[in-house]
């Protein structure tokens, strides 16, 4: 669920696109470091782009019997770093928004700071922090994909309660109601999310154990250094 | 493909540079969001319609299938304006100019949609994409986002042809089955983007890839004539609005 086009005020708009910016400059600036030094690295990244645009289109039945779809950016951080995420989540909300409808290009800055900045940064400071703890790495990755997902709507609740602020109450009594409609309702699936990711990192963990070691996510049997071990950095 | 992009390829429009229609698409949405949404965003949700259904000639249910994403988010939205948390009312009451405040974030939130979608149903992302390094964007940049584009479409149609597998093997009768076979799914494209990188870059390779991806782009020039008439459209819809609200 993005910030849809026109929702936000111009002023607002704006600034959530600045408050962006740096964070996608320097991930523009280490994958263009990147394709350079490793041409190959180009069809890598824009395989993991299409996956990421591709795992947000899987419709995901939540606990409480409706439907969503998973955002995406806590397996995303995990498999390919935050840096990374935030030039494929931006790449992911323009198609979503030029080819889905989804999201806006005047709301592009807020979504981009919710959905490519902080959920990915957030879930994986959760997860390395766990590893760090030798917590097993399944919990970690429920964990951080639960927060990832829960962190993005929250995020967006804030976002709308900075740019509605309630008439009785101001920015609080704002941030409770956007929070109850888009941050508490979340939790399910922010739980679901968590669930379809242990899911589909095990299943990564007993078919490509080559991919994720590459990509630093199991550890790594010594060999050469490939392309993937590349985006990992 | 995706609806819009199909509707993309095949608009009336296709053959126009993806600068007359920005002027013509954005500007609606800038002009949407800037003036007062009463008058100001009413007008443009009434031009954009207007073109999209006349000139740009995309189909009505089309246009109603990709436009009702958007504003189903506008209305939830716009509901949370209708209430007030606090005050003497109690802890949770009507707003006093809720009503009008939800009008208006619906109207601005409309027209700008229809803004963006009018540029979208026109202009498919393969002739938009590899002109952006000419906006400025870093060439590796527009790459990847060109890989993303076209791999995105193989691994939408390898995900819908597991999904039918799946479902032929009684892969969604449970709710225990529908979670082992989402998983199975995205891992499955997982697998399946990293192998079509790798091959691709196999096949590259033995053309002499030198890092670049060098894509034909339909040749289109800007017409100075679309562009002027985008212009005066788009002020005189600004002046109109500021009329009508002056009055």
């Amino acid at each position: 669920m993005h910030i849809a086009e026109g929702f936000l005020p111009p002023v607002h708009a704006a600034a959530w696109g600045v408050a962006s910016a740096p964070f996608v400059v320097h991930g523009v600036r280490s994958l263009t470091r990147e394709v350079r030094e490793h041409p190959e690295s180009t069809l890598l990244l824009g395989a993991s782009g299409a996956f990421t645009f591709v795992l947000s289109a899987l419709k995901l039945p939540s606990v409480t019997g409706s439907c969503s779809h998973p955002t995406g950016t806590g397996l995303g951080a995990i498999l390919f770093r935050p840096p990374i995420m935030a030039v494929l989540g931006t790449i992911t909300l323009l198609f979503q928004a030029l080819l889905l409808a989804h999201g806006g290009l005047t709301t592009l800055g807020a979504n981009v700071f919710s959905m490519a900045i902080v959920g990915p940064w957030a879930g994986y400071a959760v997860y390395r922090l766990l590893r760090r703890y030798d917590v097993p790495l399944m919990v970690a990755v429920f964990c951080g994909a639960f927060l990832a997902d829960l962190s993005t709507y929250c995020v967006t609740s804030v976002q709308l309660a900075l740019a509605f602020p309630d008439p009785g109450s101001g920015f609080l009594g704002a941030l409770g109601k956007f929070g109850s409609i888009f941050a508490v309702t979340q939790i399910p699936l922010a739980v679901s999310e968590g669930l379809l990711t242990v899911l589909v990192m095990r299943l990564l963990v007993q078919s490509s154990k080559g991919e994720l070691s590459r990509l630093g996510v199991v550890p790594s049997t010594k060999g050469s250094r490939t392309e993937a071990e590349a985006v990992a950095r | 493909m995706l609806p819009i992009d199909v509707a993309a390829h095949s608009s009336r429009w296709r053959r126009r540079h993806p600068v007359d229609k920005a002027v013509l698409g954005f500007g609606l949405t800038v002009l949407a969001i800037s003036l007062p949404p009463w008058p100001g965003a009413a007008l443009v949700l009434v031009a954009a319609l207007a073109l999209l259904l006349g000139p740009a000639g995309v189909p009505g249910r089309r246009l109603w299938r990709a436009y009702r994403v958007p504003l189903g988010f506008c209305v939830t939205g716009a509901l949370t304006l209708l209430v007030q948390v606090g005050g003497p009312d109690g802890v949770v009451s009507l707003a006093g100019d809720g009503p009008v405040r939800a009008g208006e974030l619906l109207l601005r939130t409309s027209a700008a949609s229809l803004g963006v979608l009018l540029f979208a149903f026109t202009t498919p992302l393969s002739d938009l994409l590899p002109r952006l390094v000419r906006a400025g964007i870093p060439a590796p940049v527009v790459d990847v986002a060109l890989v993303t584009y076209r791999m995105s479409f193989l691994l939408l149609d390898s995900v819908r042809r597991v999904r039918e597998a799946q479902a032929a093997r009684l892969g969604h009768t449970s709710r225990a089955a529908e979670w082992r076979s989402l998983a199975g799914l995205g891992a499955t494209a997982f697998v399946r983007s990293f192998d079509r990188a790798a091959r691709l870059q196999a096949g590259l390779a033995g053309r002499g890839y030198d890092g670049t991806l060098r894509v034909l782009v339909p040749e289109a020039r800007v017409s100075a004539r679309f562009t002027a008439a985008s212009c005066a459209l788009l002020g005189a819809l600004a002046a109109l609005a500021l009329i009508l609200k002056g009055r």
